[in-house]
């Protein structure tokens, strides 16, 4: 019926898959590690003043720095075998790693002689995968890359983490941030509304962005009420 | 849930529509990135939905060629020929939507559409289904990989034809460049949940085989060389060893146990239907069995 041969070779391309699967997940444990530890830096921006961002930022860029080095592990490997049969494994990961690369760029670091640090500024998905050193969008060839849904879905994590910032900032007595933060979240939302989306994951997300906006926007209110915008930037 | 989603103030929102014109209007330093990033999910979109649009098509055909196939009596090496008419037709059909979707699932967008083209695994239990009731074997993967490419590489030829037909200048008109069409490729998840639905038809097929004609289904004695022919029942229980003794798939786990528990059922219906052939089956007068003259060979053996 069967001939033994068959299942000799099912029986191995399974287990080159588990091993295959187990490698991946030492990789990704790492990449988890460091950026879980980039979050938690991260995380202080909401009771840091500007004042202070550049420590923190150099603290959060070390962060960033392992980061790029495991995802090149994980590029080097994961480009040995299809890219999407394996992909979901490191999706969640590399969409936060994407996160807090794209917020410690917008509140000014990862500087270079090109682009000086300033607050606001966004990485794009070429940025991105630049920064780590692998390619995005991939079409002509089967290997590891950075997909527009991890960036998207990334970015979202970002403007969630941004309209918390509006509120704190506030606390700490930087308005400006506030009003700052309010206006480019307005634009990406706008930016989102451009987008086609089905009903996946990111269509969720992309749908919770206006949480944000309200969010941000009653704070922005707050202030204006209390005539505490400052002149430059006022509306 | 209600049908549409509203902004924080309450007001429905459209997603799908066209949009307000303010809306459209109000650029601002991003949209130019959005911009290009729309053009290039709705690619992605686009593409999934010509596939699961094709891939339904080829799943239904493949349940046709599993029911016609299931309309047959006995293990033969060649398929009644109605039967295998039936078939044909479908394969031809099949064949032309493969050719279609071929290009779109070439290198990396193979396994990126995966879960869009469950039609595959249908299509692999149709094919494992014949070729067993043909040879009483299993066809290996990498034999049947071939058969799906050839049909991809058929489909795209007769549409060829079915192209030069049409017009009237059929015979001057020049062929396009003979370059090699894309072929589908079979993963090995296709191949292994597909053998998986097997053990449901082979199921099915050795229950109605065995109360339409009173004997157990297996192959002819000249076949195998053996002393006595192999049944179902000794087939269903390789089978069902063979998927024991493989290592848990580990990229679908739920799937594979959900199927793996299936098949214990299927081997066990058919063993139930071997012990009742053996204890009953001599009990029957032989005149009782139903005469569906397509399986018929004069009086079943009693073992």
């Amino acid at each position: 019926m069967i001939d033994p041969a068959l299942f000799e070779q099912l029986k191995s391309k399974i287990e080159e898959d588990a091993s295959v699967r187990k490698e991946l997940d030492q990789i990704l444990d790492d990449l988890n590690q460091h950026v879980s530890f980039t979050q938690g830096v991260l995380s202080r921006i909401h009771s840091t003043p500007r004042s202070k961002y550049a420590p923190l930022l150099g603290q959060v860029e070390g962060g960033i720095k392992n980061e790029i080095e495991t995802i090149g592990r994980l590029s080097a490997f994961a480009s040995q075998y299809p890219y999407y049969k394996y992909n979901h494994k490191w999706q969640r990961m590399v969409q936060d790693a994407i996160s807090t690369v794209i917020l410690c760029a917008w509140l000014g670091g990862l500087s270079s002689e090109s682009t000086p640090g300033e607050v606001g500024r966004l990485l794009t998905l070429e940025d991105i995968g630049a920064l780590f050193g692998v390619p995005v969008d991939l079409k002509d060839r089967d290997a590891f890359h950075i997909t527009i849904e991890e960036y998207l879905l990334g970015l979202i994590n970002v403007i969630d983490d941004l309209s918390r910032l509006a509120v704190n900032s506030v606390t700490l007595g930087d308005t400006a941030m506030a009003v700052q933060i309010s206006a480019f979240i307005k634009d990406l939302h706008a930016g989102f509304q451009v987008l086609n989306l089905k009903n996946d994951i990111l269509r969720k997300r992309v749908d919770s962005i206006k949480y944000a906006v309200k969010k941000v926007e009653d704070v922005v209110y707050d202030l204006s009420l209390r005539n505490l915008i400052p002149a430059p930037e006022a509306q | 849930m209600s049908g549409f989603k509203r902004d924080w103030s309450g007001n429905a929102k459209k997603r799908d529509g066209p949009k307000p014109a303010q809306k459209a209007v109000a650029r601002n330093a991003y949209t130019p990135m959005f911009e290009t990033l729309r053009d290039e999910l709705d690619q992605h979109h686009d593409r999934r939905e010509r596939l699961v649009k094709a891939s339904r098509d080829i799943t239904a055909l493949s349940k046709k060629i599993i029911f016609s196939l299931q309309r047959v009596r006995k293990i033969e090496s060649q398929l009644p020929a109605n039967i295998q008419a039936e078939i044909d037709s479908r394969l031809t059909e099949i064949a032309k939507l493969l050719a279609v979707i071929a290009p779109e699932i070439q290198g990396i967008n193979r396994y990126r559409y995966s879960r869009s083209l469950m039609c595959l695994e249908e299509l692999v239990e149709a094919l494992t289904f014949a070729h067993y009731l043909r040879t009483q074997t299993l066809v290996s993967q990498d034999e049947l990989a071939p058969i799906v490419e050839d049909l991809s590489r058929q489909g795209a030829t007769t549409e060829d034809a079915v192209m030069a037909d049409a017009g009237d200048s059929a015979e001057n008109r020049p062929r396009p460049a003979k370059t090699e069409p894309p072929t589908v490729s079979l993963t090995q998840e296709d191949y292994l949940y597909g053998v998986f639905d097997l053990t449901g038809e082979m199921m099915r097929f050795a229950t109605t085989s065995t109360a339409l004609t009173g004997a157990m289904a297996s192959g002819s004695a000249a076949g195998d060389g053996e002393d006595e022919p192999r049944s179902i029942v000794q087939d269903m229980h390789h089978l069902g060893s063979f998927f024991e003794m493989l290592p848990v798939g580990k990229g679908n786990r739920l799937a594979w146990e959900r199927k793996l528990e299936v098949t214990r059922q299927s081997v066990q219906k058919v063993e139930k239907l071997g012990y009742d052939r053996t204890i009953r089956g001599s009990e029957r007068p032989k005149g009782w069995i139903p005469d569906l003259s397509a399986g018929d060979q004069g009086p079943p053996d009693e073992e």
